[in-house]
């Protein structure tokens, strides 16, 4: 093998670093046993190096192969979805190593290397993330250089130095890139299904749901308002709407079971209102509902308006998705109630929980007003008593609500909601689950509110007569502090608050030091998401317009091209002042247009040629001009070099007519001798 | 000076030149004539060889054996009218045997010093990679400084002090190639080659076999002419322009990964040196780049070492340099 085919022993080095490298922010959900794999490739490799053991026949390879395929099946159940395919990918590239015989195969790993710093995000498009994985293309580039530094057989740190500076030059027009490339739109996806079991809202709900979300500290999704914050207490973000409950589980009406002429809500009317307009930044969800305050509207394109006064996207939100909406949360919606929807409702299973549903009729019954129905359900939460709790046990497996509202009384958000409308369908109040987040955390760094899964809440609607549709939170009733503190404050006496996420950083929010590093951390995401991340076509003519005005296609192209030859114009220059050593000389000049001359007729001269020699071969083809290039030539020699016995007059002057000649000078193609 | 259409091609050659020793190249031209009678068809290499001598160097001829190393220098000083001797190197060959040595002579009861036959004027160094590393280093020695310390005793060596090494390719078995930094020592190297077909017809046709061998080149150089070309050659003028592609010809040579070692300042300076000697061979009084090119291969090629990876020997070195380093500066 030739010696610039060997893998040097530096970048074989610089090669096993990357594979740890890259598979570091995948870690947590790998296996264990790919990292084993991991450790296994890089000892065999070094083994080989050392010329311990040897390359890996074709069966040894087959089998490792197989039992790799083997095992993402047996881990994964399947090898299809997005980790099982990326642990794949990780394989592959770890086994790769014990593949490097020569210097291609190693470009192979790197390549791949890129490639799957790309794949972590898929999973994530943090801050920290991102700027690990400009560390880890820093390595590869370096593991790279160090390949083409062959004969290298010490570690050297000589590369990265190299690789870092290459990279940081790539930024200014990464970041040209970035802001002025045209976003196309996706070209072709593929489904991305996440087989784990990401913690967030199900389009169905029975009692316990909810209090499992609460115990996750990951964030839902920020908020910016416009104006002013509202207090917490107002904060219900709308996600779902629950209106069918079939065998103790409430959910949402399908788009399909909707008829065609109640598909689209009813106009509210919003006239002399100041909406509160703010913009939300979801986190993936991988669920088509967004959330909103109530009668909220959204301009944003990817937006839908559902009948109940829903926002929902077209597409499952994969990644994070920033839209504007503005909410009217005073007006009343759906002031007449078509019959279909009074019947969809109202609508209750023919028999569960007698007791609760008797209760109810009785209240109505004594009631002055459906109003005053409502308030005496709520007040009969207050009054009896009823416990707000997130452990609250088990209820009975049939006519639950009855062993809930006689016996146990312990109950989440999810009851008491669930409860309320049994009881208020019961007495033929239309009436509806809402889920979806209340409150959120105000970060006072940068004024946002910050919504984690454990505000995640139901409440119920009820549509009276004139007022359309009201919003009802029975826990308010039992729990004032939930609606106004947030559940960390509501929980704290039981220390059931975040109990499973000893680590959660939201857990500790009463250490100063912590929670201050954690809001400050938060406001950077929240720039992040809606600078980098959230930075689609819409905020790149933005963008643009702010700086270019009207945009027209031809200056969207200018504007690339101009920024991206702003940003490249000193590298050039700066590789161009590097390669010539002296300045440039004004004969230099003046005969260099002479060259230039004769090279468009093909008669290029060669580097390593003197101005005799190429005059010679020129004069052979031009016969014609014989005389001219012979004078250019000896003006040239003379001024170039023997212009020490020249005076300065004579020097101007043979200036002057070397730079007349060439100027002057016009060779024909036409007259070029056949040779 | 004129500039104008019709100004002579070498309008400069006027540094005091033509007033002392006639034409230089006319000079040159003659005694390249009279070596040519003995080695035939071998212009270039003696063109070479009194480039040289004329830079004040030493020459390493390095060629299979019968290709006319000696009478190539037998018949340079000939034509320079010099005094001159010969040593053929063997392995057994001490530093006392080349230098001198100091003898007791009974009659003076004193010892009187023996000059070994490096005191002459131009020494044939047959076959210097044969003799021992003590040897060589001892003669190299005495051509660096010009001088021989033999017992604390300084003597200097004769003014005009030429010495013309030659040796057999390394490859023979019981030779001691000379190591770099004595190769160093050498301001050419230069290789005879087979003749010329027409040339070795010639030789052949027994026209100079019999009368040529038995006739002696004339000198055609004498001592004032030498000192006087000599001194011409520190008059030479070099430009700006002739120094940037000097200093781009060894930047690269210290940049590109063909070379593992690149040319040092002697190296560059030996360049010069010859650039500036081969111009007044050739009257003029300034060095234009083709000087620089034609001394280059003997110059540069045994003081360029290639990197591992590089295929090429050390002219094929000074090859890639003469091709890719641009005459003209930008």
């Amino acid at each position: 093998m030739n010696i610039q085919e060997h893998i040097p022993r530096n970048a074989l080095v610089w090669i096993v670093i990357c594979l740890f490298a890259v598979v570091a922010p995948h870690a947590t959900r790998l296996p264990l046993w790919v990292v084993g794999v991991y450790l296994l490739a890089v000892t065999w490799r070094i083994m080989v190096y050392r010329g311990r053991w040897s390359f890996p026949g074709r069966a040894v390879k087959f089998a490792i192969t197989a039992s790799c395929f083997a095992g993402i099946a047996l881990t994964y159940q399947t090898l299809i979805t997005l980790e099982a395919t990326v642990a794949l990918l990780l394989l592959a590239f770890a086994l790769k190593l014990v593949e490097l015989v020569r210097r291609k195969d190693a470009y192979v790993l790197l390549f791949l290397g890129y490639f799957v710093c790309l794949t972590e995000f898929l999973f994530s498009q943090d801050i920290l993330v991102t700027l690990f994985s400009l560390v880890n293309v820093v390595l590869i580039t370096t593991a790279l250089i160090a390949l083409h530094q062959p004969g290298q057989q010490r570690f050297s740190k000589e590369p990265l130095r190299l690789a870092g500076v290459m990279v940081a030059q790539a930024l200014p027009l990464m970041l040209v890139m970035f802001f002025l490339f045209p976003r196309f739109g996706p070209l072709w996806t593929v489904p991305i299904k996440s087989g784990a079991a990401k913690t967030g809202m199900s389009d169905f709900m029975k009692p316990g749901d909810v209090a499992r979300l609460s115990q996750s500290d990951d964030v839902a999704f920020r908020v910016k308002f416009e104006g002013e914050i509202p207090p917490q207490a107002e904060l219900y973000w709308r996600g779902l709407v629950l209106s069918r409950l079939k065998e103790g589980t409430w959910s949402a009406i399908g788009y399909y079971q909707v008829p065609d002429e109640e598909r689209r809500p009813v106009a509210v009317d919003t006239q002399g209102v100041e909406p509160l307009n703010y913009t939300v930044i979801m986190e993936p969800s991988h669920q088509n509902w967004l959330y909103g305050l109530h009668y909220a509207q959204s301009s944003s394109g990817s937006v839908v308006h559902a009948p109940d006064y829903r926002l929902f996207s077209m597409v499952p939100v994969e990644a994070e998705l920033m839209y504007s909406a503005s909410s009217w949360t005073q007006a009343p919606v759906e002031v007449e109630l078509s019959s279909w929807r009074r019947k969809a409702e109202t609508r209750l299973p023919a028999d569960d929980d007698p007791r609760t549903r008797q209760l109810a009729r009785t209240m109505h019954g004594e009631a002055a007003s459906d109003r005053a129905f409502v308030d005496s359900v709520l007040a009969m939460f207050n009054e009896q008593p009823f416990v707000y709790t997130l452990n609250p046990g088990f209820l009975a497996a049939t006519n639950a609500m009855d062993d809930f509202v006689f016996v146990s009384r312990r109950g989440f958000c999810e009851h008491y909601a669930y409860a309320f409308v049994l009881m208020m369908r019961a007495a033929g109040l239309p009436s509806r689950v809402v889920a979806g987040y209340q409150g959120g955390e105000i970060n006072p760094v940068n004024k946002t509110v910050i919504v984690h899964q454990f505000d995640a809440h139901a409440w119920a609607e009820v549509w009276l007569e004139g007022e359309g549709w009201v919003r009802v939170d029975p826990t308010a009733a039992v729990s004032p502090l939930r609606i106004e503190a947030g559940l960390e404050q509501a929980m704290q006496g039981d220390g059931s608050f975040l109990s499973e996420s000893p680590l959660s950083p939201a857990r500790y929010r009463s250490i100063p030091l912590v929670n201050q590093f954690r809001l400050r951390y938060d406001a950077l995401t929240y720039r992040w998401q809606s600078w980098v991340v959230g930075f689609d076509n819409k905020r790149q003519i933005e963008l643009l317009h702010d700086f270019f005005g009207e945009i027209s296609a031809r200056m969207f192209i200018l504007a690339l091209f101009g920024t991206a030859l702003l940003v490249l114009l000193p590298v050039a220059w700066s590789l161009l002042r590097g390669r010539s050593m002296q300045v440039s000389r004004e004969h230099d000049k003046y005969y260099r247009a002479f060259c230039a001359r004769l090279e468009a007729l093909g008669l290029q001269r060669q580097s390593g040629e003197t101005p005799g020699q190429y005059a010679l071969r020129v004069k052979q083809a031009l016969p014609a001009s014989s005389a001219t290039i012979d004078n250019i030539t000896r003006l040239y020699n003379e001024l170039a070099y023997a212009d020490s016995a020249l005076s300065s007059a004579d020097r101007q002057d043979g200036l002057r007519r070397l730079r007349q000649a060439a100027r002057q000078f016009r060779p024909n193609r036409r007259a070029i001798a056949n040779h | 000076m004129s500039m104008g259409q019709g100004a002579p091609a070498t309008p400069s050659a006027s540094v005091g030149l033509a007033k002392s020793v006639g034409s230089t190249q006319e000079l040159v031209d003659r005694a390249v004539a009279e070596v040519s009678k003995v080695l035939l068809g071998k212009e270039p290499q003696i063109r070479l060889a009194l480039c040289c001598l004329f830079a004040r160097g030493h020459l390493l001829i390095e060629d299979l054996p019968g290709m006319g190393k000696t009478t190539l220098s037998h018949a340079l000083a000939d034509v320079l009218g010099l005094a001159w001797k010969r040593v053929q190197f063997t392995s057994d060959l001490m530093p006392a045997d080349v230098l001198g040595v100091s003898i007791f002579d009974s009659a003076n009861a004193s010892f009187h010093f023996h000059e070994g036959p490096i005191f002459t004027q131009l020494l044939l160094a047959d076959e210097i990679n044969r003799a021992t590393p003590r040897t060589q280093s001892a003669l190299l020695e005495a051509m660096a400084e010009g001088q021989v310390t033999v017992e604390g005793e300084t003597r200097p060596l004769p003014d005009p002090f030429f010495v013309i090494a030659t040796q057999n390719p390394v490859h023979q078995s019981g030779t001691y190639p000379l190591p770099e930094s004595q190769l160093d020592r050498f301001l050419m190297r230069i290789e005879l080659g087979y003749p010329h077909p027409r040339a070795e017809r010639e030789m052949f046709l027994a026209k100079h076999s019999a009368a040529g061998r038995a006739t002696q080149p004339a000198q055609r150089i004498d001592r004032n002419q030498l000192d006087t070309l000599r001194a011409a050659v520190a008059q030479v003028q070099t430009s700006e322009s002739l120094l940037d592609y000097l200093q781009r010809l060894v930047a690269h040579t210290r940049q590109s990964p063909e070379f593992e070692m690149g040319l040092s300042p002697r190296g560059a300076l030996a360049l010069l040196n010859c650039a500036r000697t081969w111009a007044v061979m050739n009257n003029r009084g300034h060095v234009v780049p083709e000087d620089i090119q034609v001394v280059l291969p003997s110059v540069a090629a045994h003081r360029l070492v290639p990197s591992s990876e590089y295929a090429g020997d050390g002219a094929a070195l000074v090859e890639l340099l003469q091709r890719n380093v641009d005459v003209i500066g930008s």
